[in-house]
């Protein structure tokens, strides 16, 4: 008797585990996360935007949620409803397609697909519905498709102005990159990037970069590997790590923290986002990060979507340094100004990177 | 004969050095490939003998060596413990969870708390597994895929993302012996749940090997029939065994989330359960030899990441990745037939009569 009633709570216990395991994410409402459709705004259910992210979840501190608090900052300039704005998390590579058509099913206007590896899925979705605008957020658009606009960045110019940072900062002549897949064209970008801009400061820097060894569903997501790999350019003499690699990066950029001297001999480079504010614990050695403006990108295109002026192709994002925060007085006022003409000359084609000739 | 007598004095040595020629055989593999590629001022010798390998083969064989000593403890009381994995991240994750809720306290306090944490929790998945093998009679494979699917989901389904874990273990230099040169900065000047590790295999070995309870466990593992003969609770060594597997694991899980990394990622065990698997059945069920295993696995890591660092290579990208998985399979390939699992592994024990 006893037995049997613990044998059918553990059952039941397995079952419930699986299903966790195995289901798929609903679509959760936006924010507060109930409610039924508030037909009382004038906008609501004419324009609705989803978002499907790369595998992880929307709140990772990365990627997919600066792409979502871009829809979330367009829905409030455009005044949509919350339900209006929905968001569902790829479990698995091979749901994307499913994910987009979640969307689609539902009528909504704009899709934002968050990431390199939706590209092909994002085209495929794009193709069967004309009438849908798609917005591929690092997605390279070779040839370009009226509703689909892929929201790029130069990559290498924000990784050159990481590399001119880190070229003047290294102090032992060897500075480091922990990268994720070089499988990403983005992500080879950073890395040739910061190579030429390290190199174009002194020009004798050992620049030691490292390639998560693999698959791409694994590159991003390997924070052990990023950290034993940090620890291993600290070992050779590298004092700055450049983290480029999502969750990955994420993990160079805490050992880092964690190391000697960090802040003062050693420091780290963070990616994509200011990760000052996504990556507390990285803040005792983090100068900067080498940014990605995707969040003012994203209003952009949603808010050109709404008014009918879709952009198809690619869409150039900004390209920029996260401020230096509590490390603004230890970076010399000639580096700062340094950093500021190798902006203008990057965007004014002056100072070329070397990236994709 | 005599034809055959050079062939049986290989199969001799093979025996009796397989693991030490098949080291040997990878070790000759990576020179070749680091012979191929021009090297600048590094030599090959700094690339395969650099205290930066050398730090990230113990960093990587932790975990390794910690998930075979749990396999070990379970596998010679006769339960198969394929959950290794569920044990690691569930204890990853208690550890995880135990570190955020008491950041307010003492660094070393809060640590240490956490760490106990995830051995209790890692302990109590060893517990579910011997329940669901010994009690429910399950088959002890699936049991121990279901503990891993229940690791994977329940943790992933609770972890908050906003949660953060501040701080986490860091080197406690030995005075004396860590200013050896190479040997110092590598093996005594590390973290403590990496020396705790080292000193579990000791523990394991002299445990399993030179104590009533080892041979017990053993017994029981062997030929479970003989040992309640004899008068041994053959399912209560189970129970025990399998739990202490766990704890390890558990110790495994603690490693990642408050050595490695600090901070706690879905699935962030990343297959290290299994590679574990490999490496005890590769150390034939003994601590040592998963020891050996578990460093050969994490040396091949470091030297792939050595090799890749700075593009000191020539050799395309793609086959330095295969680097860990060709020696895996190599190791695990020429070693099959050899190794002799328990004899009585995966049985369900019944005393006769009882069923």
């Amino acid at each position: 008797m006893k037995t049997s009633r613990l044998m059918k709570l553990l059952i039941l216990l397995t079952a419930v585990a699986m299903l966790l395991a195995a289901c798929p994410a609903p679509m959760p409402a936006s924010d507060s996360g109930s409610g039924a459709a508030d037909t009382g705004d004038s906008m609501a259910g004419d324009f609705k935007v989803g978002l499907v992210t790369d595998v992880g979840r929307v709140n990772d501190r990365s990627f997919n949620q600066s792409a979502w608090e871009g829809v979330v900052a367009a829905a409030e300039a455009l005044g949509l409803a919350e339900d209006d704005i929905k968001y569902i998390e790829t479990q698995d590579a091979k749901d994307y397609a499913d994910n987009m058509q979640q969307f689609i099913d539902a009528d909504y206007n704009v899709i934002v697909s968050v990431g390199f590896a939706l590209g092909d899925a994002t085209t495929t979705a794009a193709k069967e519905n004309p009438d849908v605008f798609f917005i591929g957020v690092d997605q390279f658009q070779g040839e370009a498709m009226p509703n689909v606009a892929g929201l790029i960045f130069n990559e290498d110019h924000s990784g050159y102005l990481a590399g001119v940072l880190a070229g003047s900062l290294s102090k032992t002549g060897t500075i480091a990159a922990v990268l994720g897949t070089d499988l990403v064209p983005p992500v080879v970008a950073f890395n040739e990037g910061y190579i030429a801009g390290a190199k174009s400061v002194n020009a004798d820097i050992n620049v030691i970069s490292t390639y998560h060894p693999g698959e791409i569903s694994q590159a991003f997501v390997d924070p052990e590997w990023g950290a034993a790999t940090a620890k291993q350019a600290l070992d050779q003499g590298a004092d700055v790590i450049f983290g480029a690699g999502g969750i990955t990066g994420n993990g160079a950029l805490q050992e880092v923290a964690t190391a000697d001297g960090a802040g003062e001999a050693v420091f780290c480079i963070g990616v994509d986002t200011d990760q000052w504010n996504t990556v507390p614990a990285a803040q005792p050695c983090l100068i900067s990060s080498a940014m990605k403006l995707i969040t003012p990108g994203v209003v952009e295109l949603v808010t050109m979507a709404s008014e009918g002026e879709f952009p198809g192709g690619n869409y150039f994002g900004d390209a920029d340094l996260a401020p230096f925060h509590d490390f603004d007085d230890m970076v010399p006022q000639e580096l700062k100004d340094l950093l500021e003409e190798t902006k203008a000359g990057l965007i004014d084609g002056s100072i070329d990177t070397g990236y994709g000739n | 004969m005599s034809k055959n007598a050079p062939v049986s004095a290989f199969h001799r040595l093979r025996r009796r050095y397989g693991n030490t020629m098949i080291v040997a055989l990878a070790l000759i593999i990576m020179a070749i490939l680091v012979n191929m590629t021009p090297l600048k001022e590094q030599t090959w010798l700094r690339v395969l003998f650099g205290v930066s390998a050398l730090n990230f083969t113990l960093r990587a064989t932790v975990p390794l060596v910690l998930g075979a000593l749990s396999g070990i403890l379970c596998e010679r009381s006769g339960i198969i413990n394929i959950g290794i994995e569920g044990m690691m991240l569930a204890g990853a994750f208690a550890g995880f969870v135990a570190k955020t809720s008491t950041n307010h306290w003492s660094l070393a306090a809060s640590l240490i708390f956490s760490v106990a944490a995830a051995v209790a929790v890692g302990g109590l998945m060893g517990a579910v597994h011997a329940l669901f093998s010994i009690r429910f009679r399950m088959d002890q494979i699936i049991s121990g895929t279901v503990i891993i699917i229940l690791a994977l989901g329940t943790t992933s389904y609770l972890y908050n993302r906003d949660a953060i874990a501040e701080g986490k273990f860091s080197s406690i230099p030995i005075p004396g012996l860590a200013q050896i040169p190479v040997l110092g900065p590598v093996l005594f000047d590390n973290p403590p749940i990496t020396y705790l590790a080292l000193i579990m295999v000791a523990v394991v070995h002299l445990g399993l090997f030179y104590t009533r309870w080892g041979l017990r466990t053993r017994a029981v593992g062997e030929h479970p029939r003989a040992a309640d003969t004899v008068g041994i609770n053959v399912n209560r060594y189970r129970y025990i065994n399998t739990s202490l597997g766990g704890m390890l694991a558990g110790l495994a899980g603690a490693f990642l989330v408050l050595e490695a990394v600090g901070q706690f990622q879905e699935g962030m065990t990343a297959g290290r359960g299994f590679i574990s698997l490999a490496a005890m059945i590769f150390g034939n069920w003994n601590p040592i030899g998963a020891l050996g295993a578990a460093t050969l696995f994490g040396y091949t890591q470091a030297l792939q990441n050595e090799l890749l660092l700075a593009g000191v290579t020539q050799v395309p990208r793609q086959f330095i990745s295969m680097l860990p998985y060709v020696v895996t399979i190599v190791a695990v390939s020429g070693l099959v037939g050899r190794v002799r699992p328990p004899a009585a592994e995966g049985k369900v024990y019944e005393t006769e009569g009882s069923a």
